[in-house]
């Protein structure tokens, strides 16, 4: 029999493992709006922006499609567009519309601020109310996108964590479901590996490409990327080079075959594991990876980095005795009996596969209970 | 005793897992054994030489290149961004 979890089915076929209304803005200054309705009504989450406005060309769709993204991922139930005039707000919301979910949108533009929380919380009211007919029920593992990041890597990274978030990913392609890693950087040194698990020669070069041309980039401006990647904290965790950091990150993936590369935010065609080619700092890659469709995140931490996803909850995995200790609030697994106790990474994978099932079916993440969630859009341009 | 792990056979390098302090026997577990002398204080987490490499020398972790020995490595020595350097993304070293 499949495994199954309790999920959320949507209309579209979709299964989610929260049942949330968004509350979107559409750009930087309907922030403090969308922060106010989500005050003011229970079961929302806010998804907040910074740009947008004087953003172009490329830099505009993706801020758009991510936020549309992140809107048609299937833990929402409904949204609230919060936009500051009709046009741009149109441009997210008919790239939701596909998903079937209800809609709804308040503009700054005429209305003004007291005005529109007004109304957007009475909006965000009736939105809640509605989606809260549904009801969970069993729904295959199949149904299930994950999303598998690391932040604030240590060596203890490599070791636990990454390889027991790998055997989770490993189960669940093999039960149907699907698996994307990302954050682009951090193969620098380990890319002919993952490059020979590619499933074909197009899939091959798409992955090796993006590895080769942001190191190309790097070069190009003369900058050591050293500091940056591995940062100042993977260092003092031990980390030395970027390569050392990338070996262990890859461990995340798995072992199973790279079936597809997509670029910021995309949702994946097929099943199967995918690389995404997004730069690696959490908050960014997160809401990509919620903006492709994952309903959770699975993020390996050696020193410890806090942050998780508004829309996709962010499962905190470590293996340092020490982080387990001192910033428990924020670790949600403990792998530390690898390397304390010599279990073996199989055995705590598994674990984490059947904890993976709980939270998809409801248990809360730390970063979901204390809130400790962000949301940022990759830019690659200035604005004008 | 404070232990450390090799992961491949090829490796010239462990990783401790627990806090070293100079003189301290390194056990050795995973893809070795034996024991180890530290000749520095080595951080929870950080890598020692367990075969001595050339300045130049690549150093193996994973029985893979995580980069290159910038001075020659002796045994039970704290090995980490002081004396090995990342070959990837050096944009620093291209000449104009």
């Amino acid at each position: 029999m499949a495994n199954t979890f309790m999920g959320y089915a949507r209309e579209n076929g979709a299964v989610g493992v929260r049942n949330w209304i968004a509350v979107i803005s559409i750009m930087d200054n309907c922030n403090p709006v969308t922060r106010a309705i989500c005050h003011a009504v229970d079961g929302t989450i806010a998804v907040t922006t910074l740009f947008v406005r004087g953003q172009y060309g490329r830099d505009l769709e993706i801020a758009f499609n991510t936020l549309a993204g992140m809107g048609r991922n299937p833990n929402i139930a409904g949204v609230l567009l919060i936009g500051l005039e009709e046009q741009t707000t149109e441009e997210v919301a008919r790239r939701i519309r596909p998903s079937g979910k209800p809609i709804e949108s308040i503009n700054l533009q005429p209305h003004g601020t007291i005005n529109a929380v007004a109304e957007g919380t009475r909006r965000a009211m009736k939105l809640v109310v509605r989606a809260s007919y549904a009801r969970r029920k069993p729904c295959p593992t199949s149904a299930l996108l994950v999303g598998v990041e690391c932040g604030g890597s240590d060596t203890t990274s490599g070791l636990t964590c990454n390889p027991v978030i790998g055997q989770m990913a490993d189960r669940l392609v093999d039960d149907g479901g699907s698996v994307i890693i990302s954050e682009t950087s951090e193969f620098l040194g380990a890319e002919h590996l993952f490059a020979a698990r590619a499933v074909d020669e197009t899939v091959k070069k798409a992955f090796v490409d993006a590895v080769l041309r942001l190191e190309r980039e790097a070069m190009e401006r003369g900058m050591d990327i050293r500091g940056t990647n591995p940062t100042a904290d993977n260092m003092r965790g031990g980390l030395t080079t970027i390569e050392e950091k990338a070996l262990g990150a890859m461990a995340k993936a798995g072992t199973r075959p790279l079936s597809g590369v997509l670029t910021y935010g995309e949702a994946p065609s097929r099943k199967g594991l995918h690389f995404m080619d997004a730069p690696a700092p959490a908050v960014e890659n997160l809401a990509a990876l919620a903006s492709a469709g994952c309903q959770l995140i699975f993020f390996g931490t050696g020193v410890g980095n806090p942050i998780g996803n508004m829309v996709s909850p962010t499962v905190k995995v470590s293996g340092n005795v020490n982080t387990l200790r001192t910033m428990s609030d924020n670790i949600d697994f403990d792998a530390s009996e690898i390397l304390e106790k010599g279990v073996k990474v199989a055995v705590v994978g598994n674990r984490l596969y059947d904890y993976a099932i709980e939270v998809a079916s409801g248990t809360r993440t730390s970063s979901e209970v204390l809130d400790v969630r962000e949301t940022a859009i990759s830019r690659f341009a200035p604005t004008i | 005793m404070p232990r450390a792990i090799v992961l491949n056979r090829a490796d010239n390098v462990a990783t401790l897992i627990d806090t070293g302090r100079a003189g301290d026997g390194c056990v050795l577990q995973g893809e070795a054994s034996g024991e180890v002398k530290l000749r520095q204080d080595v951080p929870f987490g950080h890598k020692l030489c367990i075969r001595s490499a050339c300045a130049g020398a690549e150093v193996l972790k994973y029985g893979q290149v995580i980069g290159k020995a910038t001075r020659a490595l002796e045994v039970g020595e704290h090995v980490h961004a002081h004396n090995v350097e990342s070959a990837r993304g050096r944009g620093d070293q291209i000449k104009r």
